[in-house]
């Protein structure tokens, strides 16, 4: 008995076999599918399609090769299996129509050859001028142009119904004849076939009831691996006629991470690294993902879990992940790296001595989410948080007058300060008409004056996509169409902007005609925003209105996907999507499962954005400490650590005043302004330009730097900003100098104001050391206390460009 | 108090001076770097035995047309050869556009490659990451410019950083921020060194080179001891790139500072005025000009953009209507500032006898539409294109590759971007099988197998 027991977890380990997919159906003679025999083992997926052996219950139905590959033989049904070490598997093949006359279509097959073989792709006749006269729509978007080029053009050459195989298209591609683009088939392949029946079938012309590809499915849809492993994947293609197909053999793949996986051209993925890939599918216009996990080699046990405590739903999902990963938690962060960082995340600055020594010293159970609120209700969250929309809306005085730009400001930060709704807030801007002055949301529209340049600056800023690929083909990586492009583009065709009265004022209103055409069809479509409904061209309505409830609707995935994701990044140190601005439909977030829950809650909760900053501060996740464990040395995308970022140029800056007791003199600006409260990226200061301040022209985090450079460097050891601080007669250091203050005092308090800590005993007696060795003796107390002062000012500048001063951590 | 002073060593009164306390504090950064030589010579990278090939690479932001410049089709009909004509130069058979008089005396010191072409989307950016680092960004893999690559593989001479960018990076060209100009996987700290600053600016000096007046010496050098004292290395840091790259950014701005010689190939002011005048007096003349110095410093690579933007400014892209440039401007502003600075460059390092050891190689991110378009001007044209290539080991006086009748297609020696990177390198003496370690410690090849330097380029 007890021996059965052992044997037990072995024949379970076994019989985890699996076909993928379970069940298949082939509806003619050309149709094949490629199956897939898929184990468990240990938590791991292992693909043992080319170790099984393979066997059909009935071959005059269906006959299995080697590889897995499902053939017809004749209507009926049939049982494939799979045996390998002993665990068995089966799938359920139906063959029908096996007798019925099958042809070729040229949207459902030749298209799709093109474009798997290259014919098609941006480097050859895909290009825009296409290749040697010979233009085809990229990847195949338009079939109806592609056949009346195949069929009409050059003299009828390309394809040749009375001699099939003298077509030039298949000269040309089999190098028949001499060929720029190389052998692309040869005259024994599956393609070849495919194209040359369907020219000696009268070569048919694509019909507007041909049946579409409606979806994409692959399996597996994620699999877990080891660096090492190899895993075929099978996409099939579901149609508007209900038939679902194996397309595999034409589809493109591609991953997202090549550190972790790769894949080949015939979907085969290879898996390089650890963490997580997505590897892209392209069929047909179509695109889906199938997720590649590659745990970390780490031996994790419940044990190193246990110090976890989940509040809230973001926690739990995060744990999930990490265990799939391998991944163990740090531990909590102390309540000094705590108040320091929260401090910082939610509101730009660091909190002054006493806050640190008060905080340290309560003992309220709840005191971190007490201090969380307390941040939430400053002023200074409203100035760092209308900083970040100001950086996304592009407000400065580029394009703006000072009194556009500043209505333009003081809208973002009131909205910010009354915590509006995200919705309402982008509403406000789409919806308005009027004037820029009374209204300062217009202004956006000021920035945009041209149709397309606001068509794609509104997919940037609001939902996250980059369009611009589509303006001239089908998105190469996305699912947009150069028609759902200008159909979008549309709905901003109309958008007047006249002069009003006063300096500065723009009236924006709602015209009653313009149109942007499609520039091949040469008309103008139906206004649509992107997945949404059209409205008639000739309606009368402001088709921002129809813009505006479509974008704000919460059924709208990237709307709220694309504020979640900035919200999520700027606090966490990235971006669930990586880069925090590309959350498109093939860059999957490292933790769908959570981004999701994110997103539903922010919705469900009113696309409040204060609400939405609090749950993620407030959750265990966001309080780990950023020390590396045993396990997550190498990991900087799962959170299992917080991640340490380098501050902003503005929060630098900011910093650099408030320990210092020296504010910023910003030319135009009262005194005492900081620089998170600075409404224009032009306001001149070396500081901020050399750390790394956006220009605010083009909406793209990227244009934000936060490396470190020697430029900086050089500007924090020889410039004046940080040195005139230091030296400044009315500063701290010379203040508590005046005051008569002890070295270790002073220290102290630099450190609770600088670091947010106590210095730790080593630490304050190496500094202290120092400064006393930094004192000159035998010489008049002028002087005494000038060298005094003098190795103080040293000793902050040594603080204020160190590491834990310059990050978040 | 003690004044600094550039030309002479200040002595304080115990006979120690100034420099030598910034130097004690330096060596360890020396060290490292010869630690690091030693490690990449065992590789076998590095070849000891060649004299080393410096590289100033010229980038013609906007994507200059090869029918209005260095590939003339006189016989083509009007509405492709466009409105400039060809002239001589100084090597028999070869003309180029009349835009370029100064450069057609130099002939012998460049090659045109006129059969240079890519395969990517025809927008900027393609074409900046292609001819910068030989790929395409992709799969999330940020490839190194060449620069960078050749400063992390033979580190740096002397005091000054290896990879100079002048004078800033490319901005916006459409799109998003472009790739290809930084050190992508290699890590940052092999980021090139960025001027930022408008070295045609009357009041042209390196910001924060060195201290201020009220800062002493002894002051500065206790801040850097100090600040070493203080910055403890605490684990949290050590799994984040960015944290290190402070610290070699505060070693390197040191060794900066206390270099007389980097500091000098800074100072324009240097030069005599008519020599400024030469290069002429823009900020792309001025970067030549301060990128010679750059050489003559210890500088290996020295990177020009000769603009920042398409938009709104008179560039290559001369699409022809706004916000883009007028097809006129090759003769009236971008021509001749290219031909001034080139030519003046090429002549002043081959009268230095620096022209042997410093490729000089100029190129667009693509070429020009053969049909000049309605608005008078022409379009993206990655199908073909003309790319300058000379100094160094490179033979000038030649044509290389050839394009058909219009200038639209290679028509003989077709290049790719991956060629132009593997020539670049051979160029640079580096070992083409030579493989960087990529992100999670992969192994990248220097160039994509089967992509081989333009034979004909070199001599002997």
């Amino acid at each position: 008995m007890r021996f059965l027991i052992f044997l037990l977890p072995a024949l379970l380990a076994a019989q985890q076999l699996s076909i993928l997919p379970a069940s298949v159906e082939l509806t003619h003679r050309e149709a094949r599918h490629q199956l897939i025999a898929e184990a468990v083992r240990g938590g791991y997926q292992q693909d043992l399609t080319r170790q099984a052996e393979w066997s059909s219950s009935n071959e005059a139905v269906a006959k299995v090769d080697a590889k897995g590959i499902v053939t017809p033989a004749g209507d009926g049904e049939a049982v494939i299996t799979a045996v390998s070490s002993g665990a068995k598997a089966t799938a359920r093949v139906k063959v029908s129509g096996y007798a019925a006359p099958f042809t070729w279509s040229f949207s459902g097959h030749v298209i799709p050859v093109l474009t798997k073989m290259g014919c098609n792709q941006g480097a050859c006749h895909g290009a825009l001028a296409g290749k040697n006269g010979f233009k085809l729509t990229l990847r195949g978007y338009d079939p109806e142009v592609d056949y009346d080029t195949l069929t009409r053009q050059a003299a009828g050459r390309r394809v040749s119904l009375a001699d099939p195989a003298a077509s030039l298209l298949l000269k040309k591609a089999t190098f028949a004849l001499p060929h720029g683009g190389g052998k692309r088939f040869s005259t024994s392949m599956l393609e070849y076939r495919v194209i040359q029946e369907w020219i000696a079938n009268g070569a048919k012309a694509p019909q507007a009831n041909d049946p579409v590809v409606t979806g994409l499915e692959v399996y597996p849809k994620s699999a877990i691996l080891k660096p090492g492993d190899e895993q075929q994947l099978v996409v099939r293609a579901r149609y508007s006629d209900g038939r679902v197909q194996d397309v595999t053999r034409w589809t493109k793949f591609s991953s997202s991470s090549e550190g972790v996986a790769l894949v080949d051209d015939s979907g085969r993925v290879k898996v390089t690294g650890a963490g997580e890939a997505a590897i892209t599918l392209w069929y047909s216009s179509r695109v889906l993902y199938a997720r590649v996990t590659s745990p970390f080699e780490n031996q994790v046990s419940a044990a190193d879990y246990q110090h976890f405590q989940p509040r809230n739903y973001i926690d739990e999902l995060a744990l999930t992940k990490w265990k799939s990963l391998k991944l163990a938690p740090s531990k909590s962060a102390s309540d000094a790296a705590f108040l320091r960082r929260a401090y910082l995340d939610a509101a730009g600055i660091l909190p002054t001595a006493e806050e640190v020594e008060i905080f340290l010293n309560d003992t309220a159970p709840d005191k971190r989410a007490g201090a969380i609120e307390r941040l939430l209700r400053r002023d200074e969250y409203a100035d760092y948080w209308a900083y970040k929309w100001s950086d996304l809306l592009l407000v400065s005085s580029r394009k703006l007058r000072p009194n556009a730009m500043w209505a333009f400001y003081h809208w973002i930060r009131d909205s910010v300060k009354e915590n509006k709704p995200w919705d309402k807030f982008s509403r406000e801007i789409f919806t308005g008409s009027g004037s820029s002055r009374e209204n300062g949301a217009l202004n956006y529209f000021v920035l945009h004056k041209d149709t397309v340049a606001l068509a794609e600056n509104v997919t940037q800023a609001f939902l996250g996509q980059r369009l611009t690929c589509a303006r001239c083909h089908n998105h190469p990586l996305e699912k947009w169409t150069q028609t759902q492009y200008y159909q979008f583009a549309n709905l901003f065709s109309r958008v007047g902007q006249k002069n009003g009265d006063r300096a500065g004022e723009t009236v924006i209103y709602a015209k009653a005609a313009g149109d942007i055409n499609h520039p091949r069809l040469l008309r103008p479509l139906a206004p649509t925003p992107l997945d949404g409904k059209s409205m008639p061209l000739d309606a009368a309505a402001d088709r921002r209105m129809h813009f505006a409830e479509w974008l704000t609707s919460p059924d709208n995935e990237y709307f709220a996907r694309n504020i979640v994701n900035r919200v999520w990044g700027s606090i966490m140190g990235r971006g669930l999507v990586d880069p925090i601005d590309d959350v498109r439909a093939t860059n999957p977030a490292s933790n769908e499962e959570l981004f999701d829950a994110v997103v539903k809650d922010f919705v469900r909760g009113g696309f409040d954005i204060k609400r939405l900053i609090r749950t993620i501060m407030n959750s265990a996740t966001y309080q780990l400490s950023s020390e590396a464990n045993a396990t997550n040395q190498a990991d900087n995308i799962f959170y299992s650590k917080y991640i340490v970022k380098r501050l902003p140029a503005e929060v630098i800056l900011d910093a650099m005043s408030h320990v210092t007791g020296v504010p910023t003199a910003f030319s135009g600006y009262p005194a005492g302004t900081r620089a998170m409260q600075l409404p224009d990226v032009r306001v001149q200061s070396r500081f901020l330009s050399v750390f790394g301040r956006p220009e605010r022209i083009i909406c793209d985090a990227g244009e934000r730097s936060q490396d470190p450079s020697i430029s900086q460097a050089l500007h924090v050891i020889n410039g004046d900003t940080l040195n005139k601080k230091l030296s400044a007669a009315d500063g701290y250091v010379a203040l508590f100098q005046r005051l008569g203050l002890s070295d270790s005092r002073v220290l102290e308090h630099l450190m609770l104001s600088a670091y947010g800590r106590y210095p730790a005993e080593e630490e304050r007696k190496q500094m202290l050391d120092a400064l006393n060795k930094a004192r000159v003796s035998g010489t008049t107390s002028e002087a005494a206390k000038e060298a005094r002062r003098q190795a103080m000012e040293d000793m902050v500048w040594a603080m204020l460009t160190s590491k834990e001063f310059l990050f978040n951590h | 108090m003690f004044r600094l002073d550039a030309d002479r060593a200040v002595e304080f009164c115990d006979g120690l001076r100034r420099r030598d306390f910034l130097h004690a504090g330096t060596l360890p950064l020396l060290g490292l770097g010869l630690q690091q030589m030693f490690g990449l010579k065992a590789l076998g990278a590095v070849d000891q035995k060649k004299k080393e090939t410096n590289c100033i690479l010229l980038m013609l932001v906007g994507g200059p047309s090869q029918l209005d410049t260095w590939d003339m089709k006189p016989n083509a009909p009007i509405e492709i050869r466009g409105p400039y004509k060809p002239i001589k130069t100084n090597v028999s058979g070869i003309e180029i556009s009349e835009n370029f008089p100064r450069m057609a005396k130099h002939a012998d010191k460049y090659a045109l490659v006129r059969s240079v072409y890519h395969t990517a989307a025809a927008v900027h950016d393609t074409g900046h990451q292609m001819m910068q680092t030989g790929r395409l960004f992709q799969g999330g893999v940020e490839h190194p410019h060449f620069g960078c690559v050749l400063g992390k593989l033979k580190g740096p001479k002397g005091d000054v950083p290896p990879h100079v960018l002048l004078p800033r990076p490319i901005g916006n060209t459409g799109g998003n921020m472009p790739h290809g100009q930084n050190a992508g996987f290699l890590g940052k700290m092999y980021d090139p060194f960025v001027l930022n600053a408008d070295p045609a600016d009357p009041n042209f000096r390196v910001p924060d080179m060195l201290p201020p007046d009220y800062l002493s010496a002894l002051r500065v050098d206790r801040r850097k001891n100090w600040r070493e004292l203080v910055d403890k290395e605490v684990s949290k840091f050590e799994t984040s790139q960015d944290a290190r790259l402070l610290d070699s950014t505060f070693h390197q701005a040191y060794t900066l500072m206390s270099s007389q010689k980097a500091r000098e190939a800074f100072e324009l002011h240097r030069e005599p005025e008519k020599i400024r005048e030469k290069y002429g007096m823009n900020r792309f003349g001025q970067s030549c000009l301060l990128a010679r110095r750059m050489i003559e410093a210890g500088v290996r690579f020295v990177t020009i953009n000769m603009f920042e933007t398409v938009f709104d400014e008179i560039t290559w892209d001369i699409h022809g209507s706004k916000p883009f440039s007028p097809i006129s401007c090759y003769k009236d502003l971008v021509g001749p500032m290219f031909d001034m600075a080139y030519s003046s460059l090429l002549e002043d390092l081959h009268d230095r006898g620096l022209l042997s050891e410093t490729m000089v190689v100029g190129f667009g991110e693509f070429g020009r539409t053969p049909k000049v378009n309605p608005a008078g001007g022409r379009d993206h044209w990655p199908q073909c294109w003309t790319v300058l290539m000379g100094g160094g080991p490179l033979k000038g006086g030649q044509v290389v590759g050839s394009s058909d009748d219009i200038g639209g297609f290679p028509k003989d020696n077709p290049v790719t971007p991956a060629m132009i990177a593997a020539t670049v390198y051979k160029g640079l003496g580096i070992d083409l099988e030579t493989e960087l370690p990529g992100a999670q410690g992969r192994p990248i090849p220097l160039v994509d197998r089967g992509n081989e330097p333009m034979h004909q380029l070199f001599v002997g």
